[in-house]
C-alpha cells in the first residue's frame, strides 16, 4: 500500500477495509438501523419541524417561528399545570417509587427459606399487561363500597373515600399503582447487587466488631451507592414521561389534578387535532429530558468505593 | 425493442382504464361482529341488493366506529373507508382539515341536495355552501328513566306510569325518595370525558345560558362564568351533595352511564332518541321498562340539545366511488328516496330493532321530503313495540315551539373539555367555588377562541 503522497487514497482503501472487515456487523445491525431511523429518528426530526409550523391535520402548511412555543408557554391554560403534576409525579415516585425496590431487595436478600419464591412473586406483577394492570387497580380503588381498597377500609372501621377523584389523592395512588407494578424489576437489579458484594468485606467487619447498622452504613450503603445512583436518575427520566397511567386511570382529571405532560401532548394531537403544538411540548419535554440526563451523565462518574 | 415498450405502454393504459371503470366501495357503515343481527340484516338485505345495482363495484365492509384519536392517522395514510359515520360536532374540523369529500355534485345529480333539513345542511356545509356530508339521523336529549326502578320507589301512577320530574327540583326531590326507597341513585352525571360537558351545556341551557355568541365585531366571545351556568352549575353540586348521583361521576362516562340506567344503579339519566338501543339491547333493559320525558326545565325553560349523525366520505374517494358509497344509503332507507329497495330497507330496519330487543320509536325528520317521511313514520307506527305513553312527553316536548336547539358551534369539543373540568371539581369538592372555576374556564375557553377562530 502506498503510504507517501495522494493521501487520501490509503484512507479510502482503509475505509473499505474496514468496511469489508465490519461487514457482518453492519448486515446485523441493519434491520435494527432501519428500524430505529424510521420510528424514532425520522418521526423525531419531523416533530422537531412540526413545531415550527402550522398543521392542517398532519401536513405542514405555515411556517410560524416560535408561535407554537409561545402559545403553549404563556397561552395554553393547561401547560403549566401539567408541569407541576409531573414533577409531582417524579417527587413522589422518588418518595415511594425509590424506596419500596430497595427495601424489597434488602428483605428478599436477607431472607433464608424462600427466596426464589419470594423473588418470582415480587417480579410477577411486571409480566403483567400495563393496562390490565391499571383496570385492575381502577377496579380496587373505586369510589363507592365495592372497591377492594374501601372494603378493608370499612373493615378496619374508616369511611369509603374517592381516592382517584380526591385531588389531593390522586397522584400518590397513580405512584403506588405504578410502584406495585415495577418494583419487582428494579428490586431484582438491586439484588444482584447486593449479591455482588464480597462476603468476605462483611466477614472481616464481623470479625471487627461491627453490628447490622455498622455494616449497612459501611459496606452496604457504600458499595450500592453508584448502583443507586444510576437508577434514580433512570427512573426520573422514566416517571416525567408518564402517561397511560392517568390517561386511563382518570382522563387527568379531576380538574386537571393528575394531567402530565405527555397526556396533554396526546390531548393536543389526538383530542384537538393540533400536531404543530403537541410537537412544540413534546420537544420541551425532550429538553427537559436532555437536561436530567446531562446531569446524569455528570453524576454518574463512579464514586470510588 | 420499440415493439416491447409499444406493448408495455399498451397493457398499462388498458389496466390504468380497467381499474378507473371498476369502483371500489369501502363500507364503513358495516356494523360491527359484535352486531351479529344489524350484520345479518346488511349481508342478506342491503348488499345483495346492492350487488344487483351495481354489479361492477367492488364492495369491500370494514366496520369503522369514528374516533377523534384515530381519525387523522388514518385520513394522512388514506385509509378512511369510502363512507363513514361521525357526529354532528365534527364536519367543520373535517372540513378545515381537507379530510372529506365535496360530493355537493353527486348531491346536485340525485336530486338529495334540497331535501336535505336546511340547519343540518349548514352543519355539512362550507363556507362557500359546497356540501360535504347527508344526515342519517337526528337526535333529541332528554331524560331516561328506568321504569322498574321508579316502580320500586312508589313513583308510578294507577297505570304503573313513572311519575317523572319536569324540572331540576322536582328530580331532586323524586330522587331524594329514589335514593331512600331503593338505594339507587337519582341521576348518573357524566364527568369523566367531553360527555360530561355535552350533558352539562344542555343543563345550562335550561336555567337560561348561552355558552358562546358573536359579538358586534363579528368574533366570538365565550359566555361560561354568567350567572345562568353558575345556577346549573349550583344545580349540579346540590345534586353531588345530597348524594343523588352515582358514586364517582368522575368514572362515569357514555358508555357506563348505560349501563346504570340499564341495571338500576341509577333511575336516570340524560340520553337521546337514538340511543335506545343501549339501555335495551346491550344493557338488558326490557323494552317496555324505558321511559323518556324531555329534559328538565331549570330557572329558565326546557330546552333539548339535538345532534345526531351524518355520513361523511373519504377525500380520496373517487366520484364513481361516492356515488356507489349513496347508492348503498339509498338500499338502507336512509336517503329521500323511494323505490322498493328502500322501502325494503325500512322494513329490514325496523324488524332488526323488533328482534333485538330495541324500542321502534319515530325519528328526527332530517329529510324535508314529506313522502319519504311519511314512508319512514308509517314503517314506524306499524313496527312499535312499546307503550306510547312511555315515550309520549319526550316527543311533546321536542316538538314544542322553541325546544330543539343545536349544539353550540364553535370549538364545541374544548368547551365541553373547560366545562367537564369544572364539574369534576363540583361533584368532588362540596366547597368549590364555582364562579371561580367558572372565571377560568371562560378564560381558558375564550384562549382557544381567540386563537382558532377569531384571528
Amino acid at each position: 500500500m502506498n503510504h507517501t503522497g495522494w493521501g487520501a487514497r490509503p484512507t479510502r482503501d482503509g475505509s473499505w477495509h474496514r468496511l469489508k472487515k465490519d461487514l457482518g456487523a453492519w448486515l446485523i445491525m441493519l434491520p435494527g438501523l432501519a428500524l430505529f431511523t424510521f420510528f424514532v429518528w425520522l418521526p423525531l426530526l419531523s416533530a422537531i419541524r412540526m413545531s415550527f409550523y402550522k398543521t392542517e391535520g398532519m401536513r405542514i402548511t405555515e411556517f410560524v417561528g416560535t408561535y407554537n412555543y409561545a402559545f403553549i408557554l404563556y397561552k395554553d391554560p393547561d401547560f403549566w399545570r401539567a408541569v407541576q403534576n409531573t414533577f409531582m409525579y417524579t417527587l413522589w415516585s422518588l418518595l415511594i417509587g425509590f424506596v419500596v425496590p430497595m427495601a424489597l431487595a434488602v428483605m428478599v436478600h436477607e431472607t433464608r427459606r424462600g427466596k426464589s419464591l419470594f423473588r418470582t412473586g415480587l417480579y410477577l406483577p411486571n409480566i403483567m399487561p400495563a393496562l390490565a394492570t391499571i383496570f385492575l387497580w381502577k377496579f380496587l380503588f373505586r369510589a363507592d363500597g365495592s372497591g377492594g381498597v374501601n372494603m378493608l377500609f370499612q373493615q378496619l372501621g374508616f369511611a369509603p373515600t374517592s381516592w382517584l377523584s380526591n385531588a389531593s389523592l390522586v397522584i400518590p395512588v397513580i405512584v403506588v399503582i405504578m410502584t406495585w407494578k415495577g418494583a419487582g424489576a428494579t428490586m431484582l437489579i438491586y439484588l444482584a447487587g447486593l449479591q455482588s458484594i464480597n462476603q468476605e468485606i462483611y466477614e472481616a467487619a464481623i470479625i471487627d466488631g461491627a453490628g447490622v447498622w455498622g455494616r449497612i452504613k459501611h459496606i452496604t450503603i457504600p458499595q450500592m451507592y453508584n448502583l443507586g445512583r444510576t437508577l434514580l436518575i433512570l427512573q426520573v427520566i422514566a416517571v416525567f414521561q408518564i402517561l397511560y397511567e392517568p390517561m386511563v386511570l382518570t382522563g387527568g382529571g379531576p380538574n386537571n389534578a393528575s394531567v402530565s405532560l405527555m397526556q396533554l401532548v396526546y390531548r393536543h394531537a389526538f383530542e384537538y387535532g393540533d400536531y404543530s403544538k403537541a410537537s412544540s411540548i413534546s420537544v420541551l419535554v425532550s429538553l427537559v429530558l436532555i437536561a436530567l440526563t446531562l446531569v446524569y451523565n455528570s453524576i454518574s462518574r463512579p464514586k470510588e468505593v | 425493442m420499440k415493439k416491447l415498450l409499444a406493448l408495455l405502454l399498451t397493457l398499462t393504459l388498458l389496466l390504468g382504464t380497467a381499474s378507473a371503470l371498476a369502483a371500489n366501495l369501502t363500507l364503513g357503515i358495516y356494523p360491527p361482529d359484535t352486531d351479529a343481527v344489524a350484520k345479518e340484516v346488511h349481508d342478506t338485505s342491503y348488499i345483495p341488493a346492492f350487488k344487483v345495482a351495481l354489479p361492477d363495484v367492488e364492495l369491500v365492509p370494514a366496520n369503522y366506529i369514528y374516533s377523534g384519536e384515530t381519525f387523522t392517522a388514518l385520513a394522512e395514510s388514506g385509509k378512511v373507508p369510502t363512507i363513514f359515520e361521525t357526529w354532528y360536532t365534527e364536519p367543520q374540523k373535517l372540513i378545515k382539515n381537507k379530510q372529506v369529500a365535496d360530493i355537493t355534485d353527486q348531491l346536485t345529480e340525485l336530486g338529495w341536495l334540497d331535501k336535505i333539513n336546511p340547519s343540518i345542511r349548514a352543519l355539512l356545509s362550507d363556507e362557500n355552501g359546497r356540501v360535504y356530508g347527508i344526515p342519517r339521523d337526528g337526535y333529541a336529549l332528554g331524560l331516561m328513566l328506568n321504569a322498574e326502578v321508579f316502580a320500586d320507589a312508589g313513583l308510578v301512577d294507577e297505570n304503573g306510569i313513572p311519575l317523572f320530574p319536569k324540572t331540576w327540583d322536582e328530580l331532586i326531590e323524586a330522587g331524594k325518595v329514589i335514593k331512600e326507597k331503593t338505594g339507587s341513585a337519582a341521576l348518573c352525571l357524566l364527568a369523566q370525558d367531553n360527555a360530561g360537558g355535552w350533558h352539562f351545556s344542555n343543563i345550562a341551557w335550561t336555567f337560561g345560558a348561552k355558552l358562546q355568541h358573536k359579538d358586534e365585531a363579528d368574533k366570538w366571545q365565550a359566555q361560561l362564568n354568567t350567572p345562568e351556568v353558575v345556577a346549573a352549575m349550583t344545580m349540579v353540586q346540590t345534586l353531588a351533595k345530597k348524594g343523588l348521583l352515582t358514586s364517582d361521576p368522575t368514572s362515569e362516562n357514555w358508555g357506563t352511564g348505560f349501563a346504570a340506567l340499564g341495571t338500576g344503579s341509577a333511575a336516570m339519566y340524560i340520553a337521546a332518541n337514538d340511543a335506545v338501543m343501549q339501555p335495551t339491547q346491550n344493557n338488558g333493559l326490557p323494552v317496555d321498562k324505558l321511559m323518556m320525558v324531555g329534559m328538565p326545565a331549570g330557572s329558565d325553560r326546557s330546552y333539548s340539545l339535538s345532534g345526531g349523525t351524518p355520513y361523511m366520505f373519504s377525500a380520496n374517494a373517487t366520484p364513481e366511488e361516492i356515488m356507489a358509497a349513496l347508492k348503498y344509503v339509498e338500499i338502507m332507507g336512509k336517503a329521500p328516496v323511494l323505490t322498493e329497495a328502500s322501502k325494503a330497507g325500512l322494513v329490514a330496519d325496523a324488524e332488526y330493532r323488533v328482534d333485538a330487543g330495541i324500542p321502534v320509536i319515530p325519528n328526527f325528520p332530517v329529510w324535508t321530503d314529506e313522502e319519504f317521511n311519511a314512508a319512514q313514520a308509517e314503517v314506524v307506527a306499524k313496527y312499535s313495540n312499546v307503550d306510547a305513553r312511555m315515550f309520549q312527553n319526550y316527543f311533546d316536548t321536542v316538538k314544542s315551539e322553541g325546544n330543539l336547539r343545536m349544539e353550540e358551534p364553535m370549538e364545541t369539543q374544548v368547551m365541553y373539555a373547560e366545562l367537564t373540568k369544572v364539574l369534576q371539581e363540583v361533584v368532588t369538592n362540596p366547597e368549590a367555588n364555582i364562579q371561580a372555576l367558572l372565571d377560568t374556564a371562560d378564560a381558558n375557553f375564550q384562549t382557544v377562541l381567540d386563537e382558532n377562530i377569531n384571528k
